[in-house]
C-alpha cells in the first residue's frame, strides 16, 4: 500500500495512507491539512487512475513542485518529493502497513507529540544553520545572544558588622542573606530574619529582593526588586556590605 | 499534586493519546513526591548553583524520568509513555522551579505576570533560533510538537530557575490545556480580580471551557503571604479536569 509522508524542514510530521486519494490544502476539509499561508485553501490532490497515482495542482497560488519542477499534473513515482509551500510530501509506493508504535517516525500522540532524539538532532541542526544564516545577514533579527565574555561574578565585601568571612562570592543562582542555614551570608542573633535578602543572578546582573527585616541600600529602604550597581552599600539588619565586581576586587588587591 | 504545608506543587500532563500517558503522569508525581519525602541530609550535590531545596527538586525530577523510562522499558503496554512536568518548591520565600515540556509556571508579582518557564516545544525552539516571531504561529500540525518530555529517553535535561516570592505574589502552575485556551492577559486579569486562589482556578477553568477547551486542564494557584512568622502559603487552589478522549 502506498503512503504520503508530510515533512517540514526534514522532520516527519505525519504519514497518510493513500487510500482512494488525498486532498491537500490549508482548509479543514482537506485530508492533508497544511495550515500555512503559503498553501492554498485547496492546493492539490492525489488520486488513483488504474494503477497510476496522479498528483494534480488545483490552480494553487504558489504552485506544486515535484523534485523541484512545477507541475499541473504528474504521475507520481516511488520516492518523488512534492513541494507545497515550505512543506514537502514524499511518495512511498511500497509502504508497509503503518505500524502502531515503533514504525511511524513521528507518532501521533493525540494532542501533543514528541520529537525523539534523532528528530531532535535533525531539528537542532536545522535551527543552528538558520541561526548561522541569520547571523550572516545584516538586517536579521538578532539570534539568541551568545555568551562571548565569561559572566562577571559579583561579590559582597563586608564593611562593618559580624560575619564569618570578609567577602562572599555571588556564584550561585540565588544567594541568601539571613539567619537560615542555607544563607550564604549568615546573620547572627535570634531576632534576625531567617531570610533578609535574596540576591539572584539574572544574565549579567544581580537583582536584590528584600524578604524580611529591614534592609537599606545606600541609606534608602530597599523595597521591591533592585538591580545592584557596583559600589552599592547594603545595610542588612546592621551588617554593612558593599556590592562590587570580582575582577575589580582582584585588580585592586594586585595593585 | 499539592503538599501545601511543605510548599511543594507539581503538575504533570501525560502525553495525549500516547499509550499509558496517564500512567506516566501518575508515575512522575509519585516518583517526585517519594523522592522529596523524609531525610534531607546528604542529598544534593554541593556544587549546584541552586539552593538545597531547588537542587533536591531537580534531582527528583531527573530521577522520575529514569523511573518512568525504566517502567516503559519493562512493560510493552507502557512503551513510549511520556509526560510533561512543572514543579515548584517554595521554601524560605524562594521558589525553586523545575520543568520539562510545555506545562508552565508563572509568577504574579507587582501587578505583573512573569513567565518562569519556556516551553520545550518546536515553537519555542524556532523563536529562540530567530526563525519565528512570537506573534507568528507555526502551522497547526507543528504547534503541539515537544522537543523534551519525561520518560521517553534515559536522561533528560531539566530547566531550573529560582525566584524570590513576596507577600501578595501568586505562583501559578498549569498544563497546556489552560494556556492554549486562556491568554496571559486573561490569566493576569483573573488573579487581579479574584485574588482568592480557588476562585482564580474556577474562573480560569470556566474561561477555558468558554473558549472551547477540549484538552485536560490542570491548574494550581498559590498565594504567598510574606510575614515570616506566619504561614508562608496562605491558600492553594487547584483544579483538575479530565475529559474523555474525543472521537476523531
Amino acid at each position: 500500500m502506498s503512503k504520503l509522508t508530510l515533512q517540514y524542514e526534514g522532520i516527519v510530521l505525519k504519514d497518510y495512507a493513500l487510500g482512494s486519494g488525498v486532498t491537500i490544502g490549508r482548509l479543514p476539509d482537506n485530508a492533508m491539512i497544511i495550515d500555512n499561508p503559503a498553501v492554498s485553501g485547496h492546493h492539490a490532490r492525489v488520486l488513483l487512475e488504474g494503477q497510476q497515482v496522479i498528483l494534480e495542482d488545483l490552480r494553487s497560488t504558489n504552485g506544486t513542485f515535484v523534485n523541484g519542477r512545477p507541475i499541473t499534473r504528474h504521475v507520481l513515482q516511488h520516492g518523488d518529493e512534492v513541494l507545497v509551500g515550505k512543506h514537502s510530501i514524499v511518495f512511498d509506493q511500497n509502504a508497509v502497513e503503518p505500524q502502531p508504535v515503533a514504525g511511524a517516525p513521528l507518532e501521533s500522540l493525540g494532542d501533543t507529540v514528541y520529537l525523539d532524539t534523532k528528530q531532535h538532532r535533525a531539528l537542532r541542526a536545522t535551527l543552528e544553520s538558520a541561526r548561522a544564516d541569520a547571523a550572516k545577514s545584516v538586517n536579521a533579527r538578532p539570534a539568541t545572544p551568545v555568551a562571548t565574555a565569561p559572566r562577571r561574578v559579583g561579590v559582597l565585601r563586608v564593611i562593618a558588622g559580624r560575619s564569618e568571612q570578609d567577602q562572599y562570592d555571588l556564584g550561585a543562582h540565588t544567594s541568601l542573606i539571613g539567619r537560615s542555614d542555607t544563607a550564604l551570608v549568615r546573620l547572627r542573633g535570634w531576632f534576625k530574619p531567617s531570610v533578609a535578602v535574596a540576591i539572584a543572578r539574572s544574565g549579567n546582573s544581580y537583582v536584590a529582593t528584600p524578604l524580611g527585616g529591614k534592609t537599606l541600600i545606600n541609606d534608602e529602604r530597599l523595597e521591591g526588586r533592585r538591580i545592584l550597581q557596583d559600589g552599592d552599600m547594603l545595610n542588612v539588619s546592621g551588617l554593612i556590605l558593599e556590592f562590587c565586581w570580582k575582577d575589580d576586587v582582584q585588580a585592586e588587591s594586585a595593585a | 499534586m499539592s503538599r501545601a504545608e511543605e510548599g511543594l506543587f507539581v503538575v504533570c500532563d501525560g502525553m495525549g493519546g500516547a499509550p499509558a500517558g496517564e500512567v506516566a503522569s501518575e508515575l512522575a508525581i509519585q516518583a517526585i513526591a517519594r523522592r522529596l519525602t523524609g531525610d534531607e541530609s546528604g542529598e544534593g550535590s554541593t556544587s549546584s548553583p541552586f539552593l538545597p531545596h531547588t537542587t533536591r527538586l531537580l534531582d527528583a525530577v531527573r530521577q522520575s524520568n529514569e523511573f518512568i523510562y525504566g517502567q516503559a522499558q519493562k512493560d510493552p503496554r507502557q512503551a513510549g509513555m511520556g509526560t510533561t512536568v512543572v514543579s515548584a518548591w517554595i521554601r524560605e520565600q524562594i521558589a525553586g522551579v523545575a520543568h520539562v515540556g510545555d506545562s508552565r509556571a508563572y509568577l504574579w508579582h507587582n501587578e505583573r505576570l512573569e513567565p518562569l518557564t519556556r516551553d520545550h516545544s518546536l515553537m519555542e525552539a524556532h523563536i529562540e533560533a530567530g526563525l519565528a516571531d512570537e506573534g507568528k504561529k507555526l502551522p497547526v500540525e507543528q504547534q503541539n510538537l515537544l522537543v523534551r518530555v519525561l520518560g521517553r529517553e534515559p536522561a533528560v535535561e531539566v530547566d531550573v530557575t529560582e525566584v524570590p516570592v513576596q507577600s501578595g505574589d501568586y505562583v501559578l502552575l498549569c498544563s497546556d490545556g489552560l494556556t492554549r485556551m486562556v491568554s496571559e492577559e486573561e490569566l493576569a486579569k483573573a488573579i487581579q480580580t479574584f485574588q482568592e486562589p480557588q476562585q482564580i482556578c474556577d474562573h480560569l477553568i470556566a474561561t477555558a471551557n468558554h473558549n472551547g477547551g477540549a484538552d485536560n486542564i490542570t491548574v494550581v494557584v498559590v498565594e504567598v503571604t510574606g510575614r515570616w512568622w506566619h504561614q508562608l502559603i496562605k491558600g492553594v487552589g487547584s483544579h483538575l479536569r479530565r475529559t474523555l478522549s474525543r472521537p476523531h
